[in-house]
């Protein structure tokens, strides 16, 4: 067992990288899930203008890769005069890079439901936003839970990319871990294991509102 | 009070032309899907109180011209009218028709009931909460005032005990029966039936045509798309007969039924008969 002390001595100073991992995923999902409501909603039931910029800026987003958009807002985002903390620039990035996909799930969970439902709704004399708080988010959005969750879990992975760009975070810990003890296997393979302890508990979560999805209730 | 109340009733019934203002006034109401018209000019007139029975072969037009009176279908001509009040569309001083306010739209929308083929029951609510959301959402009435109004229904269809249950575990006909106190639970000027025991098992129909009974004895103005015509002998003040997307005849149950005036009432009923009698 010998062999593992590096990962022994360093356990903790990993374990804190992984704070930071989930405090940049956790601080990034809120404005990813907002912002990716909002573009579901737009593409749903906005006028055409804004349902075709909307298709715009998913197709944008989705055929450049996160560590190229990372990369671009590092060095180029200071060039343009704002003047973001790193942090809070990665945290943009990737909240604007999963929004993107996020509305995609949350414009499915509200495509999925049945016309009969807004039928119901609308006979009681809803007003839109009335059927939207009351009959169809409700609904929509524990059809989206279970695909919702799987990108969390994407976005926790993703933030592995930042340390590109100099954040420091669990991936960065584990290098400077590795260029100090020369024990990259050992390293990783703790570092593996502790984004899979975050993600295995995300992915039984998914299970559990998949479930409830389910059961109707 | 009693007593004038069905004086008036009688006068009505034995002078038709003396009666008050139709409770629901449909006029020249014409409806197309792209090149198809589904609706060509319908007008009728329902009185206060009044069961109408509308039947036809499919594909006449019937369910579309009842969700033609809440608009839940768009129709490009003509208008409609509840107790007077005019429901989409309403005419100016030229005669030229004008569509309403979004919002006099919604609200006029809530003074009618409809009832669906599929219930449309909210499956996310328990069966309560179904009946509560809209008259405390949408109406602003007190959460208590409308459970206590709720639980009222709930024992009038006879599902007292299901209050707490989700709609998935419902038999269709309890849904059924929900969905028609949810639709009671606004206080409707008029009730709107859309083959509700269609989608049915065949031992679960009376229980929902029991409750509709009960409503219609209780005075509900009522309209009714139905497959069942024995029922709808037993139920209607007036049958409607609908075919190629305008009314072909309309009159008393029996008239229809077993002296239609017109070919086309004569063809339906005997293609119903033959499916129908084992």
């Amino acid at each position: 067992m010998s062999s593992f002390n590096p990962l022994y001595h360093s356990f903790w100073y990993l374990l804190r990288g992984a704070g930071m991992t989930l405090l940049m995923a956790g601080v990034a999902v809120v404005p990813a899930t907002v912002f990716g409501l909002v573009l579901a909603l737009a593409q749903v039931f906005g006028r055409r203008l804004m349902r075709a910029a909307v298709v715009g800026y998913l197709f944008l987003v989705r055929g450049i890769p996160l560590l190229v958009l990372l990369t671009f807002a590092y060095y180029l985002l200071p060039l343009t005069g704002i003047d973001l903390p790193p942090f809070w620039a990665v945290v943009l990035v990737i909240a604007l890079y999963y929004a993107a996909f996020m509305s995609e799930v949350f414009r499915a969970g509200i495509l999925s439901l049945p016309a009969a439902q807004w039928d119901a709704a609308r006979s009681l004399g809803m007003t839109r936003s009335l059927m939207l708080q009351v009959v169809v988010l409700p609904q929509a959005l524990r059809l989206a839970a279970p695909p919702f969750v799987s990108l969390c879990i994407s976005l926790v992975k993703a933030t592995s990319l930042v340390s590109i760009v100099g954040l420091w975070e669990l991936t960065m810990a584990s290098r400077e871990v590795v260029e100090r003890t020369l024990a990259p296997f050992q390293i990783f393979i703790g570092a593996a294991a502790i984004y899979f302890c975050i993600c295995y508990a995300l992915a039984l979560y998914g299970r559990h509102l998949e479930r409830r999805a389910i059961l109707g209730h | 009070m009693e007593d004038t109340l069905s004086d008036a009733q009688s006068l009505a019934i034995e002078a038709p032309e003396t009666r008050l203002r139709p409770m629901l006034e449909i006029a020249g109401v014409t409806k197309r899907f792209g090149e198809h018209t589904v609706l060509r000019k319908v007008s009728l007139s329902v009185q206060p109180g009044e069961v109408v029975v509308v039947i036809g072969p499919s594909g006449s037009g019937k369910t579309t011209l009842l969700r033609c009176i809440n608009l839940l279908e768009e129709y490009e001509r003509g208008i409609v009218t509840v107790d007077g009040e005019p429901i989409g569309y309403r005419l100016d001083a030229g005669g030229q028709r004008i569509r309403m306010l979004e919002r006099d739209i919604v609200a006029a929308r809530a003074k009618i009931g409809i009832v669906f083929q599929s219930y449309n029951l909210f499956p996310h609510m328990s069966v309560l909460h179904n009946i509560t959301a809209a008259p405390i959402r949408v109406k602003g009435i007190a959460r208590a005032q409308a459970e206590a109004r709720a639980r009222e229904l709930l024992a009038m269809i006879g599902l007292s005990d299901k209050e707490a249950e989700y709609p998935v575990r419902l038999s269709g006909g309890q849904q059924q029966r929900v969905a028609i106190a949810r639709a009671l639970a606004m206080d409707p000027k008029i009730m709107l039936f859309d083959e509700v025991t269609s989608a049915l098992d065949p031992e679960l129909v009376g229980e929902v045509l029991a409750a509709m009974q009960q409503l219609a004895r209780a005075g509900m103005t009522m309209v009714v798309v139905t497959h069942e015509m024995s029922f709808a002998r037993d139920i209607a003040d007036r049958i409607v007969f609908m075919d190629g997307g305008v009314i072909a005849e309309e009159g008393k149950p029996e008239q229809i039924l077993f002296s239609p005036r017109t070919e086309r009432v004569r063809a339906f009923l005997k293609r119903y008969n033959e499916r129908y009698r084992i």
